[in-house]
């Protein structure tokens, strides 16, 4: 049997209200690649940050062994002594400068009482990035490289702190796909040179093609570790939706009416990075109907809904129709008066201005109804304040109360009844239901039904695959830009969507 | 209701404690150099009163989007002297020349916040290069000299803004037509809120406000007639903040620009709207600071934009956006000019009076960031 170079044992997390990770176990054998997938939330994230040292000793249960000792991470620093080094999908490192400087930022060789040995940075940095066969040139700026070779320059960064262990995360989400094989050769390369490795993907295709394990986890628990030979996709998909369905979702579907918005082949450019974000989109939604759309990080869920309400990305191709006229407008404002309304998925970003109450919120993209002659009538707008206070049950001492100060749940309830008040025909949902908990989650489901009984439609975007098969009528999953599936109530399960959402056609189930 | 009392005790708190600063400052001045409460120097600080809160109503209406401009000091010096120029040496009616004057500043600040909002230079740079590139388009204008508002010994508008006197009937007339205004908005206010303990407070300080100010104005020539004028800009100024979807939309811009934007506020619009608004107000205090001083001189308005920053940031106006007050500003305004004032009759030398200005500032600043900290 090989060593095991790092081992978790019954780790728990908590976060206020919510445990993050419950009893997760896991082990790393020296100069393996350990894939970990779950779906978004499942507690890869969090498993990263306590080995990484972000979430430092003390604040979760149960331990870690790093060479069969027990290690204490208390900041990030130990984390890197004990040889972790974590590459995040954010990559971490100063543009401006070149590719040696990075390699040794914060740790620059020094000379003669404190002067940089410029010298010395080049020449080591020359001779790792031959150690590992990364071919750049060590001068060059790091801002003149692809987004693949700023990917390889992190990873040789981590390696000159003599990492034994490397931790990607998500590391293909942005890359093309030579970059993709490239990335994957150099790490088959490094298992040879005995790094062992921890790779988090979404990814199915990359996860087979290079890990030796596969360790599941669903709802912050691990679920399973197997060997990839000893596996399949579909196995492993199984497993990270494994999850009931409860009745906690009280969906009373509607007589869908006439289509009321629509989006005909729409692709969309990002404006930071002029790369073609959102390919070939089209759907049609009715009255009364709530069209779920699902998908991974990443696939542009967050962007679609942006773009539809006017307030992300160029337009390359394709049309929106919202009623019977097709719009031309690009700014939020505007849609807001075509009836379209979004309800963000960062509250405390997009949604709320947190220093403010929650009165000025509720009202704040409403308060042309309440002005005459120029002048805001605090009379209606206050009754319509309390209206929209009182309906959606926000738990506060009033509308005097300040906005930051509150629930998570009640945010959203505030964010939720500041779209409504602009008495919209469609409404975009953008996770109503993060992070709040299960008492305030069954009122905003009950809030989603008594709209389209009104015969609004709504376009629920959600992580959680038992919530989007539990509330929508219709749904849609987002791959990697596209609309990689479309299914209805009746034939939808979690497997389905996960495979869709995947980028996987067909999936036998086991 | 706990909360809203909470936070209007705390606002209370804030006012009094500026009120007390306030009070200290003239009763410290009253007895190092009695004629400071005296009649005609009271004139006077109402009218420097008038030209500072007058700037400062603008700043505020730029900081509350969390902007800065810090071009208003030289960019009121060379729209006065444009108006100066056109009125005295061209020959034009004076009303032309403020005419000219009021819509070049509103243009040339529509203009510069294109460059802000559109082109996204910060507010801090445009208006850091308009502070020179005015002063300099000043000297050009008034050719190096000193070119008065009116040809000697006569009098226009121009020269009258700041040398004419409401007569002291007018004055009462004025002060109880403020006063029934407050009545009006008081009663308006107690149907809309249940708090009206407070609102009768303000209703009734206000009210003894106002007519202590008429007296005092009377006792010396009337109420100056850039007083009158500053009082028609505050106004202005809070019922635009205070009473109109603008005004919110300022607040909100200033508290969190990308809710803001995806609350479907227009934030490009609002925001050159303020600077626009602002280049009004800098021609306005232009007019009257020349009108003040008699002539357009190479040295009018240095520093003044600090001195508006100041007495918004003195009056609990935050520098990062989202808060500040009308109310504030004002005090804030009376704060710096008492201090300014006070300091001119005391013969402080220049030198002494700009450091103190700047430790006021500096002061004011610091107490801001730590406000936001806690």
């Amino acid at each position: 049997m090989k060593t095991m170079l790092l081992s978790a044992h019954s780790i728990t997390k908590k976060f206020p209200g919510v445990a993050a990770l419950r009893e997760v176990s896991f082990d790393l054998q020296e100069g393996e690649i350990h894939a970990l997938c779950g779906e978004n939330g499942a507690g890869k994230s969090t498993l990263i940050k306590l080995l990484s040292g972000i979430h430092p000793h003390g604040s979760y249960e149960g331990r870690f062994e790093v060479n069969g000792s027990e290690a204490h991470f208390g900041s990030i620093a130990d984390a890197g002594r004990a040889g972790i080094g974590v590459i995040y999908q954010e990559l971490a490192l100063v543009e401006e400068m070149t590719v040696a400087e990075n390699i040794f930022l914060g740790r620059e060789p020094v000379r003669w009482g404190g002067l940089i040995d410029w010298p010395k940075i080049f020449r080591d940095a020359a001779a790792l990035l031959d150690r590992f066969q990364v071919t750049l040139d060590p001068a060059a700026r790091v801002s003149s490289l692809g987004v693949g070779q700023k990917q390889l320059v992190e990873i040789v960064k981590a390696l000159a702190k003599d990492s034994k262990i490397l931790i990607l995360d998500e590391p293909t989400a942005a890359l093309a796909e030579h970059e993709v094989l490239v990335l994957l050769d150099i790490l088959r390369d490094l298992r040879k040179r005995g790094i062992t490795c921890i790779y988090i993907s979404h990814k199915l295709e990359e996860v087979f093609a290079i890990a030796d394990r596969i360790t599941v986890l669903r709802d912050g628990s691990t679920v399973v570790t197997k060997k990839a030979a000893e596996t399949s996709r579909s196995e492993v998909i199984k497993h990270m939706v494994g999850r009931e369905i409860s009745d906690l979702f009280p969906r009373r579907a509607t007589e869908p009416g006439e289509i009321v918005f629509e989006v005909n082949d729409l692709s969309v450019i990002d404006p930071t990075t002029r790369i073609e974000r959102l390919h070939n989109i089209s759907f049609k939604l009715r009255a009364g109907e709530v069209l779920g759309l699902g998908g991974l990080m990443g696939a542009g869920r967050t962007e679609l809904l942006m773009h539809l309400f006017g307030a992300w990305g160029t337009r390359h191709s394709g049309s929106i129709r919202i009623g019977e006229r097709k719009t031309l407008a690009c700014s939020p404002a505007e849609r807001i008066q075509e009836g379209l309304v979004l309800a963000s998925e960062d509250r405390r970003r997009y949604g709320l201005v947190l220093d403010h109450e929650i009165g000025f919120n509720l009202s704040l993209s409403s308060l042309n109804q309440f002005t005459h002659a120029g002048l805001i009538n605090r009379k209606s707008e206050a009754s319509s304040n309390r209206h929209f206070f009182d309906s959606l049950r926000i738990k506060a001492t009033g509308l005097e109360a300040t906005a930051g100060k509150l629930s998570g749940g009640n945010q959203q309830k505030i964010v939720l009844g500041k779209a409504l008040m602009t008495k919209p025909r469609v409404v975009l949902l953008d996770e109503p239901t993060r992070g709040i908990d299960v008492g305030a989650k069954i009122e905003i489901y009950e809030i989603i039904n008594r709209l389209t009984a009104e015969g609004k439609a709504v376009i629920l975007v959600s992580s959680e695959l038992p919530e989007l098969i539990g509330m929508s009528d219709r749904i849609l999953m987002l791959h990697e830009g596209r609309i990689g599936g479309e299914f209805t109530r009746a034939e939808a399960n979690q497997e389905k969507l996960m495979a869709a959402a995947m980028g996987q056609q067909h999936v036998e189930l086991v | 209701m706990s909360n809203s009392s909470e936070m209007n005790s705390k606002l209370n708190f804030r006012d009094f404690s500026l009120l007390l600063a306030l009070v200290a400052i003239c009763g410290f001045f009253g007895w190092m150099a009695p004629e400071f409460l005296g009649p005609r120097n009271l004139s006077n600080l109402m009218v420097e009163l008038s030209l500072n809160a007058t700037l400062a109503m603008g700043m505020l209406l730029i900081i509350l989007p969390g902007h800065i401009d810090l071009s208003v000091g030289s960019g009121l010096a060379l729209l006065g002297g444009i108006a100066s120029v056109l009125t005295t040496k061209l020959g034009y009616p004076a009303p032309f020349g403020l005419s000219v004057g009021l819509i070049a500043g509103v243009l040339i600040w529509y203009a510069k916040s294109w460059l802000i909002v559109h082109e996204r230079i910060p507010a801090f740079i445009v208006t850091l290069a308009g502070l020179l590139v005015y002063r300099g388009l000043f000297w050009l204008v008034i050719n190096n000299e000193t070119v008065p508002v009116v040809s000697g010994g006569q009098t226009n508008l121009y020269s009258l803004l700041s040398s004419y006197y409401l007569s002291p009937l007018t004055g009462y007339v004025l002060a109880t037509l403020v006063t029934l205004a407050l009545v009006a908005s008081f009663w308006l206010s107690r149907k809309q809120t249940p708090d009206s303990e407070t609102s009768f407070l303000k209703f009734f300080v206000g009210a003894q406000a106002t007519f202590l100010f008429v007296i005092i104005a009377n006792q010396h020539r009337g109420i100056p007639l850039p007083a009158l004028i500053f009082g028609i800009v505050c106004l202005a100024t809070y019922v635009l903040t205070q009473h109109t979807s603008m005004g919110r939309h300022l607040y909100a811009i200033g508290g969190n620009a990308e809710a803001a934007l995806v609350s479907g506020i227009p934030v490009q619009r609002v925001v050159m709207t303020a600077f626009a608004l602002m280049g009004g107000i800098v021609a306005i205090t232009g007019f009257l600071l020349a009108s003040y001083t008699g002539n357009s001189t190479t040295d009018l308005g240095e520093w003044m934009e600090l001195d508006a920053v100041a007495a918004c940031v003195i009056g609990g106006v935050s520098l990062r956006g989202g808060r500040g007050t009308v109310m504030g500003v004002l005090f804030g305004a009376l704060i710096m000019a008492c201090l300014i004032n006070g300091m001119t009759l005391l013969s402080v030398s220049p030198e002494h009076k700009l450091i103190a200005r700047g430790l006021i500032l500096l002061a004011a600043v610091w107490m801001d960031m730590r406000a936001n900290r806690s």
